[in-house]
């Protein structure tokens, strides 16, 4: 008995001498992490010096969030570090990204990567190497592009040249895509493919008011099953300008072969814009058929055709879509404007003639229909009300929901009281799905003074669990909030936020997401140098 | 190791800040097309006076109501030679709507297409709206995150301070 507590006891010495030990490893980490990090920046003070160019800025976030489903702790934490850096010099600029990423949990990889671009840019030539982002037209063919704001970022990495000349411009491009999506609080890399793009897109402006553009882009796999295996999108458009009056079309054809199985595989896509602007008064309206344009894997595109959803849903992110949209925005007085959308984006039905497809919804299309008016009025200097009623239908969109109708008035006033101002809002969503109706309501005020800071407090609620919630939305019925953005200085910006999020779908440029609901701390901070 | 790292990274943030208080840092050279489709050129438009320039997006409610309260001001500047830049952020998906918008809210700033956000990564924006005005040394003499209302009035009162200086700086006849 007195061997075995022996042993347990030098084991438990042992054990507690690694901890003191890793402790230790971790400390002198955190020590050489600090002294990398002033160091670099007191080797800035001296570049600058130089007659180098450095700007910078800085996004520092940490956040400490409850989470019941963990066994021993239940929360967790997350922090996340972008720090970027410019250096010119003459026509000579280097850019480089930091990123970090630590969330809490031992058993989820963290994220860190650099990503730089070397440029070299002296009209008419400009030439980079390293990381970057691009659209061909309005991205039918190419859209390499990041939205930090919904934390999707979908660049090249590779080499890129544009040549200017004679109201022309000529892009080179060769690289290799990735995209590093924010999903359920956790970056996944999503392409990690070996995939290699290649293209070229010519613009011109050689006769007046017109633009036409001309694209190719090639797919290359080193990694394919597929017999003789090819991918390429092709495509060109038109723009015309003249006076109040702009219209753009734009064509694209997708080539290649069905993966695995092989044979022929073709896709097309035409979209058309058109709109008119005069003072006072501007309409737009899109038109859109994708039929096998989207070109990627399960969760990404290497391009991405627009959709007209103001929203930023897509069906199926121009695999099988047709729709339209229209937008009015009028101001009949200086103290009053006026909005007017509604943007529709569908499944094909054949049952249906070409218009019927582009105008209607029926049981067997899955899609989205978006409707909104919203109308804002300054009666005095100091006093601005905005009132809107937003109609979302979702059809097949959601999963396990087969269709889900979304009606929200809402109103906001904001009052100048000179020295400080106030703001309140309030509105109503009432939510008609398969099985529930119910609707949440929520309230919010929010107290601010020019320049230094802004303190916002928002309670929203529901009036029941609706029957197709899953676990993974939560059963909270209430979401408290307050935020406090502070600017620290012109050039920096603290927001501190409190309380709990709905989370849900969430949707930007076409691309989703499913947003976990949030209970705790977000800290970000933001610089800019 | 987060806790700290975050402590550390507002600690630098502030010392860095401080020794750049008072250096103004030079603007990027930027070559864009407006809405009308013209080019548009830093350098070209610093010969006439100081520039403005406002990064928004169609989503961006905030920056939609900064434009708005400078709305009045705008023949105030222009009479002085500034130009102002209203720098749509919208992605390629949303280009359609930018001209009709600006045009219904009756803006009369240079309204700047930049679908890549080339500018938003030249000028390090973090958030929406930011804004800059870029005296005719070249340098960012103001930089401004975020807005609320009123804060309108703390921009205006940059460029009339700039212009003030401007005129002191100039030498008596």
């Amino acid at each position: 008995m007195n061997r075995r507590n022996s042993v347990l006891n030098s084991k438990f010495q042992t054990s507690n001498f690694k901890q003191i030990s890793n402790s230790k490893i971790r400390n002198r980490k955190e020590i050489v992490s600090a002294a990398v990090l002033l160091l670099t920046f007191a080797s800035f003070t001296l570049l600058k010096a130089q007659g180098i160019r450095i700007s910078g800025a800085n996004r520092a976030e940490y956040w400490v969030f409850v989470d019941e489903n963990l066994d021993t702790l239940n929360y967790k934490e997350h922090f996340e570090d972008k720090l970027k850096l410019s250096f010119q010099y003459g026509d000579i600029l280097l850019h480089g990204v930091f990123f970090l990423w630590e969330p809490s949990l031992p058993n989820t990889d963290r994220l860190k990567y650099f990503d730089y671009t070397a440029q070299y840019k002296k009209d008419p030539v400009n030439v980079l190497y390293g990381t970057y982002y691009t659209t061909f037209g309005r991205g039918l063919v190419l859209n390499a592009f990041l939205d930090e704001d919904f934390r999707n970022d979908n660049s090249l990495y590779g080499l890129k040249a544009d040549i200017r000349y004679f109201n022309s411009q000529l892009t080179l491009l060769s690289g290799k895509p990735r995209n590093i999506f924010f999903e359920e609080n956790t970056y996944f890399v999503k392409n990690d493919t070996t995939d290699q793009l290649r293209g070229v897109n010519i613009e011109t402006k050689l006769i007046p008011r017109t633009k036409l553009a001309g694209r190719y882009v090639r797919v290359n796999r080193t990694e394919d099953m597929t017999p003789k295996a090819f991918t390429e999108l092709f495509g060109g458009n038109i723009g015309v300008n003249i006076g109040p009056i702009e219209s753009y079309f734009e064509y694209a054809q997708r080539l290649g072969t069905y993966p695995v199985i092989g044979g022929r595989l073709k896709g097309e896509a035409l979209y058309f814009t058109t709109g008119l602007a005069i003072p006072g008064l501007g309409i737009s309206f899109q038109f859109l058929d994708y039929d096998t344009i989207g070109l990627g894997g399960a969760g990404y595109r290497y391009n991405e055709p627009p959709t007209p959803i103001k929203s930023g849903i897509s069906v199926n992110r121009g695999i099988n879509e047709i729709g339209y949209g229209i937008s009015l925005f009028y101001s009949p007085i200086d103290m009053a404007t006026i909005e007017v959308e509604n943007n529709k984006v569908t499944t094909h039905d054949t049952t249906l003639n070409y218009f019927g497809q582009i105008f209607e919804i029926n049981d067997d299309m899955d899609g989205v229909l978006e409707q909104t008016i919203k109308i804002q009025t300054y009666p005095s200097y100091d006093l601005e009300i905005v009132g809107a009623v937003d109609r979302l239908v979702k059809q097949g969109i959601e999963a396990g929901i087969e269709k889900k109708t979304e009606t929200k008035p809402n109103v906001e006033v904001t009052y100048n009281l000179g020295p400080f101002f106030i703001e309140t809002g309030y509105e109503h969503n009432l939510i008609s799905s398969d099985t529930s109706d119910y609707y949440e309501h929520a309230i919010s005020f929010s107290l601010g003074k020019p320049e230094r800071f802004v303190l916002s407090l928002r309670y929203e609620r529901r009036n029941r669990i609706p029957g197709w919630l899953v676990s993974k939305y939560g059963e909270e019925l209430s979401w408290p909030l307050a935020e406090l953005s502070l600017d620290l200085t012109t050039r920096h910006n603290l927001r501190i936020r409190v309380g709990a999020e709905k989370g849900g779908l969430v949707c930007s440029g076409g691309v989703c997401r499913f947003e976990e609901p949030f209970k705790g701390v977000k800290m970000v901070l933001t610089s800019i140098f | 190791m987060k806790k700290i790292a975050f402590l550390l990274i507002v600690c630098i943030a502030f010392i860095f800040a401080e020794e750049i208080e008072g250096q103004y840092p030079n603007a990027p050279d930027f070559t864009l097309e407006d809405i009308d489709g013209n080019t548009v050129c830093l350098d070209l438009l610093l010969t006439d006076g100081p520039v403005f320039m406002s990064f928004w997006a169609l989503w961006c409610t905030m920056c939609i109501k900064e434009l708005d309260a400078l709305k009045p001001y705008f023949d105030e500047f222009d009479s002085l030679g500034v130009n102002l830049l209203a720098i749509s952020q919208d992605k390629a998906r949303a280009v359609p709507k930018v001209k009709p918008f600006a045009l219904s809210h009756k803006w009369r700033y240079i309204v700047v297409l930049d679908p890549d956000n080339i500018m938003r990564d030249l000028y390090h924006v973090q958030a929406m709206p930011t804004a800059f005005i870029i005296d005719q040394n070249k340098k960012i003499v103001f930089t401004h995150q975020g807005y609320k209302p009123g804060d309108e009035e703390i921009i205006v009162e940059t460029m009339r301070a700039l212009f003030a200086k401007g005129a002191e700086d100039e030498p008596q006849e």
